[in-house]
């Protein structure tokens, strides 16, 4: 399965760029935690170790076999999430989590790579220019049903990040105005509904809160204001690894996790910022290039909402620092303090290398 | 060996997956450009706001102005007492922290951690208290655990005192912290959650003088939290020490009359008004819950199905009873219903409006005229009078005397009591009056309902011939040279209505004879101190009362109460008392009272 000649044709480049932004993740959660007990960064190094360890399990198998068994692989990733609701206990109030003997995992991370499996099985065969009600519907109810087993528990900024996998994979299999105007519908009434019925009273604060941060600036609207002060006190230069006031006093909030982008502003600087969103950029647009040498319609499939995926993470995680996003809790990928989210980047990556190293494998 | 490669056509979606790689790198431009502005246009407003995080404000309490009696002997003053806080900032694991201060302390942790979530909005480097009042011990265990703890704090602080205990625990009240609905209206005068603020008595009513001015000191912290300056931007201002009318001897005296008793006191100078004594029993020992936390004590106190809380003196509500007849006589003369010369015949009972009414003295006083009618309390002649003189006029003279309206004096909470009328009745009751209503009324009975301290001011109206003192216990406060005169209580006032000196003198001889010529208040006399009074005796009518004494075994006594003034020609002194069950007014009361106006004699009079 696995010969010599494929590790020659692994991208390398995009395993040194995963690696770059995943140190400096790791030296901005020291930063922003040494005062705390637990050793945070030793902790997310592990989580980098193990996660190399699952993008390896990730590239040695042929796409296609995960393909194959992606459909049965997604049911069972629903049947978890189900069960979770169900018998799950409560976390920080929410029922997220699985907890084992020495850690706890977050199946709604992990997910969403069979979710992209899944997405990319359905149309691998899809070869019309625009797609058809059936395949939307098919499509829509394939991503809709795990995020609407997340938004229940309640976790709703994890389940935006699959939001965008199902958008790029309408948008690939090519939109006609149509179903556009249905979706725009079926949106609206969703978004009504969520709202009143669905949207607990701190999340509906949350989006309020985007609009009117000043309103109330203990409450809800706090940490927006703590992480723009952050983020407008680094200047250019920043104050200076460990010496940012507003991480280290603990003005921000969720300072290793959510809010990490912020950290780097701060004490780094809009220097900071450039180098990180630039090194993050490289990242995207190396995952991006493997769309183009993928030898069939599932790996561009997979290669594009991967991509997206990563994109999209990372443009609300900085949009939220800054109060352009209501605080909906999703980390900044590689970034981030969290071992779910990471081994589910670190899989993820792997199957775009697989995909690229398998370019000249006959089917 | 290797079959052709046969490649799909993927042009379509690669060129759809472009444009959207397009739209991503236009937000990330855009999002450099934001930050741009962000972190370099608008620098300077986030630097100054993430400054403003590093100053930390912590609020400097001034110590609290003392409280003295007439004579300088201290009633309240403050001890310096430890207390331990939580300092959340330097937990690592607040949870985990809660645990081990609840077995270092030995404290529930659900207590401590209730603590923290009332005090969430505090900054994070402000210290919760946890626990006050600390012992030598629990400060030795703190002290001596001090490195393994960080996140807690020793410290003392200023903790209000009684030296005397139970003594004018009712004047004085007591030191609570501020509930939230207090916090909202006294919010602009800098108290914050957690403050101890004046709740009952004195140390309500001068809040503002006795707390005194908190200063604020600030802090700069570098960004590990290390205190680099700190400097005081607002000295704190001592609370100003108040001096009370209170005679000590006096308030003495009056406790050691209600021991062990129900009932309440008042001693007033009858020229000034200047609340010489005031008590109410049973009594509570303040010391006992001034803290910030609610100990059992203070639970038992305020189940206590006695009101040991409860100021009787401005808040206790009772039938005047006979103590009522002079103010009805005063009320005939002036519409000259009577004159000193009018007599009716007691019998004992008489029928008024076909309904028996008897007179406290079965035999039956015979004929009884104005003077004969007070001196022996005779019921019969006032119900003669009252009926005569109509509920309207009964309830006018009551209220110029001062009943049904607060005596204003210095102190919160005080109860206005009850001057029935037809009015009140027809809404309170939606009934019209009815004329066999009056008679009880005449003597003190029915729905009237005064204070302890009502009663005084009523007796001062009297001694005055015509004046009425306004209760009060603040004599000075120490800084009022630099702040200028306190308003000064006016010494006597002039009630709404001119009533004869003659009518004065005349009821005067009434009460001077029922101490001094073997009336029924006799138990009061005091040698070469002429002593003028009133006994009363009132039925505890209430059948809700009478039920609930009875399920605690006691027996229903009347109330016992006497009122009086002295000397009789140039009043110096009032005295009212009540004691609760205790029988008859002349025989419980009276001998009590007696030895107040001795004692003030001793101590005062020339």
């Amino acid at each position: 399965m696995l010969d010599r000649s494929h590790f020659k044709t692994v991208d390398w480049w995009l395993v040194i760029l995963v690696f770059i932004n995943s140190i400096i993740g790791v030296l901005m959660i020291h930063s922003s935690s040494h005062y705390i007990p637990g050793s945070q960064a030793q902790k997310q190094m592990f989580w980098i170790l193990v996660g190399v360890l699952f993008m390896f399990l990730s590239v040695s198998v042929d796409y296609n076999f995960f393909l194959e068994y992606s459909p049965f692989i997604y049911v069972a990733a629903v049947l978890v999430l189900a069960g979770i609701l169900l018998f799950g206990s409560l976390t920080a109030g929410t029922k997220s989590w699985i907890k084992l003997p020495f850690f706890q995992i977050q199946p709604s991370e992990l997910t969403k790579v069979f979710v992209v499996l899944a997405l990319a099985y359905l149309f691998k065969e899809f070869k019309s220019h625009f797609i058809s009600l059936r395949m939307s519907l098919w499509s829509s109810g394939l991503v809709l049903i795990p995020v609407f087993l997340i938004a229940l528990q309640p976790d709703l900024g994890t389940a935006l990040t699959y939001v965008p996998l199902l958008l790029g994979a309408l948008l690939l299999a090519g939109l006609n105005k149509k179903i556009v105007v249905l979706f725009i519908i079926f949106g609206l009434i969703a978004g009504l509904l969520g709202w009143n019925f669905f949207l607990k009273d701190y999340q509906k604060d949350r989006v309020r809160t985007l609009i009117f941060p000043q309103e109330d600036p203990l409450g809800a609207g706090y940490h927006i204001m703590q992480s723009k002060i952050a983020v407008g006190s680094g200047g250019i230069f920043g104050k200076g690894y460990k010496k940012g006031t507003q991480s280290q006093l603990r003005f921000l909030p969720a300072r290793h996790t959510d809010f990490i982008f912020s950290v780097i502003g701060e004490e780094f600087g809009f220097a900071g910022v450039l180098t990180v969103m630039v090194l993050y950029f490289l990242f995207i647009s190396r995952l991006f290039r493997s769309l183009f040498v993928s030898r069939d319609r599932a790996g561009v499939y997979m290669v594009f909402l991967v991509f997206l995926m990563f994109s999209c993470q990372f443009l609300i995680n900085v949009l939220m620092t800054v109060g352009l996003f209501p605080v909906a809790g999703i980390p900044l990928p590689f970034y981030s303090y969290g071992g779910s989210s990471l081994i589910t980047n670190y899989i993820a990556v792997g199957l775009v290398i697989n995909v690229k190293m398998r370019r000249f494998v006959n089917v | 060996m290797k079959s052709p490669r046969i490649y799909e056509d993927l042009s379509l979606i690669r060129r759809r997956s472009k444009f959207v790689f397009t739209l991503i790198k236009i937000i990330f431009l855009l999002l450099l450009v934001y930050f741009w502005k962000v972190q370099v246009i608008d620098h300077q407003k986030y630097w100054k706001k993430s400054e403003a995080n590093r100053i930390r404000r912590l609020p400097i309490s001034p110590q609290r102005g003392l409280v003295l009696d007439r004579e300088g002997n201290i009633l309240a003053k403050n001890i310096a007492s430890f207390k331990v806080s939580i300092i959340r900032e330097k937990c690592e694991d607040l949870q985990e922290s809660c645990q081990r201060i609840s077995q270092l302390l030995d404290m529930d942790v659900k207590k401590i951690e209730k603590r923290i979530e009332k005090f969430k909005s505090f900054q994070l480097f402000r210290p919760i208290v946890i626990k006050d009042n600390l012992s030598d011990k629990e400060v030795a265990v703190i002290e001596s655990r001090k490195s393994d703890f960080p996140e807690i704090l020793l410290q003392t602080e200023s903790k209000r005192m009684y030296p005397l205990e139970t003594l004018a625990a009712h004047v004085l009240g007591y030191l609570q912290e501020i509930s939230p609905s207090e916090l909202k209206s006294e919010k602009q005068k800098g108290y914050e959650i957690g403050d101890l603020i004046g709740k009952k008595g004195i140390e309500k009513e001068y809040e503002d003088l006795l707390s005194g001015e908190k200063g604020m000191a600030l802090e700069v912290v570098d960004s590990e939290g290390r205190v680099i300056r700190q400097f005081n931007q607002k000295q704190s201002k001592n609370g100003e020490n108040i001096r009370l009318t209170l005679d000590l001897d006096m308030q003495k005296q009056m406790e050691i009359i209600l021991e062990g008793r129900e009932g309440a006191g008042v001693v007033l100078n009858a020229k000034t008004g200047e609340v010489l004594a005031m008590a109410s029993y049973p009594n509570f020992d303040p010391n006992k819950f001034i803290t910030r936390f609610t100990p059992e004590q203070w639970m038992e106190l305020i189940q206590d199905p006695d009101f040991p809380l409860e100021n009787r003196a401005i808040r206790g509500l009772y039938s005047p009873g006979s103590l009522f007849k002079p103010l009805v006589a005063m009320g005939a003369l002036d519409s000259n219903i009577i004159s000193d010369r009018s007599s009716f015949v007691c019998q004992g009972t008489t029928y008024i409006y076909r309904h028996p009414f008897s007179c406290w003295y079965e035999p039956g006083h015979g004929r009884v005229n104005l003077y004969t009618g007070i001196k022996n309390s005779c019921n019969i002649y006032f119900y003669n009078v009252g009926k005569n003189l109509g509920i309207r006029r009964i309830a006018d003279t009551a209220r110029v005397f001062g009943f049904g309206s607060p005596t204003e004096i210095d102190l919160p909470g005080e109860k206005r009591g009850l001057v029935p009328d037809p009015e009140w009745k027809q809404t309170a009751r939606g009934e019209p009056w009815y004329p066999g209503e009056t008679i009880p009324v005449s003597i003190g009975q029915g729905p009237l309902l005064v204070t302890p301290l009502q009663v005084a001011v009523y007796i001062s109206v009297i001694a005055n011939r015509g004046k009425k003192v306004i209760p009060h216990l603040f004599l000075s406060g120490s800084f009022s040279e630099e702040s200028g005169p306190r308003e000064e209580k006016s010494v006597l006032t002039d009630i709404p209505r001119d009533f004869r000196h003659s009518d004065f003198e005349k009821v005067i001889t009434g009460m001077w004879m029922a101490v001094n010529e073997q009336g029924t208040a006799r138990a009061a006399q005091v040698k070469e101190f002429d002593v003028c009074g009133k006994t009363g005796s009132t039925q505890v009518v209430s059948s809700e009362t009478e039920r609930k004494m009875e399920e605690r075994g006691k027996k229903i006594e009347t109330h016992s109460w006497f009122t009086g003034f002295a000397p009789r020609n140039d009043p110096e002194v009032i005295v009212a008392i009540i004691i609760e069950y205790g029988g008859m007014g002349g025989s419980t009361a009276a001998p009590q009272a007696k030895k107040l106006f001795a004692l003030y004699k001793d101590k005062y009079a020339r």
